[in-house]
């Protein structure tokens, strides 16, 4: 019975379920994460909870069903601990951007995009500038774009999985997305 | 004359940042009103509204299509050995 742990070896099961699973759960935690390497280590970290056993499979629900609760679980604390890291020069955008009266800088305004904007959509080569520009996002400023646009959850409910306040997120995706346009203005528009 | 435009205007630094508060809280009617009024006579916030916008627009097609896109059928063999070899 592959669904049972067999008490005398457990291990063995574990590694059945490793055969069993792990795809399935690396496609998950992707497509949560978009990094193939975060992916990786999350499944990884998954199984080894389970083998060091701080948790208990107690048959209520498939092997499957309770292993992804763990990866679920994992790829929260990814993201809870993202934002704990301190942002560095978080302010440092606004400075850029702004005077000290918080008016745009001269050579900083919004410039009007190209009128056909709404196409550059289908642009493989703006789709490449703006993964780019993302690249260059501090980790926590990536993510807070990665869960407010990879699923329709609204921002109280992504705060409320994560333990931030409102405030905090939507700061951040602010500071993320000015930096974003200023990037993508920078990178495409005035080439 | 400054002054008096700052007690009821909105900034452009407050401005923008209203515009992206607005995507994950609802603004009160207030701040609704000065968003509204700041962004009638500033071209620039106008355009960064705009922009926001086009941007949200873009990163929901794109994040999910990348999502999906790179998803591998199959992890590849030695990985799971790499797990197993853990356990």
């Amino acid at each position: 019975m592959q669904n049972l742990i067999d008490t005398s070896n457990p291990t063995a099961t574990i590694k059945n379920w490793v055969q069993l699973y792990s795809d399935s759960m690396c496609c998950w935690a992707l497509h949560k994460t978009s990094s193939e390497e975060t992916a990786k280590d999350l499944v990884q970290e998954s199984f080894l909870a389970v083998v060091q056993s701080s948790i208990k499979f107690k048959g209520e629900s498939s092997p499957k069903k309770w292993l992804f609760s763990i990866l679920n679980n994992k790829i929260n604390d990814h993201y809870r601990n993202s934002y704990r890291m301190p942002i560095v020069d978080s302010n440092k955008i606004f400075e850029t951007l702004f005077d000290t009266e918080e008016n745009w800088k001269n050579d900083q305004k919004p410039q009007q995009w190209a009128e056909d904007s709404e196409h550059i959509f289908d642009n493989l080569e703006f789709q490449t500038s703006l993964k780019n520009c993302m690249g260059k996002l501090p980790q926590n400023w990536h993510s807070a774009i990665q869960l407010k646009f990879m699923e329709e959850k609204n921002g109280e409910q992504i705060c409320q999985e994560l333990g931030i306040t409102n405030t905090n997120f939507w700061q951040i995706l602010h500071r993320a997305k000015l930096q974003l346009r200023k990037c993508i203005e920078v990178n495409w528009f005035k080439k | 004359m400054n002054r008096l435009m700052y007690s009821i205007m909105l900034s452009c630094k407050k401005a923008c940042e209203l515009i992206d508060k607005q995507s994950v809280i609802k603004l009160s009617s207030k701040e609704k009103r000065m968003l509204h009024m700041h962004t009638s006579m500033c071209r620039a916030c106008k355009a960064c509204k705009k922009q926001s916008s086009i941007l949200n627009e873009f990163l929901i097609k794109n994040i999910r299509s990348t999502s999906e896109t790179h998803v591998p059928q199959t992890i590849n063999n030695d990985f799971k050995q790499q797990i197993i070899s853990k356990l």
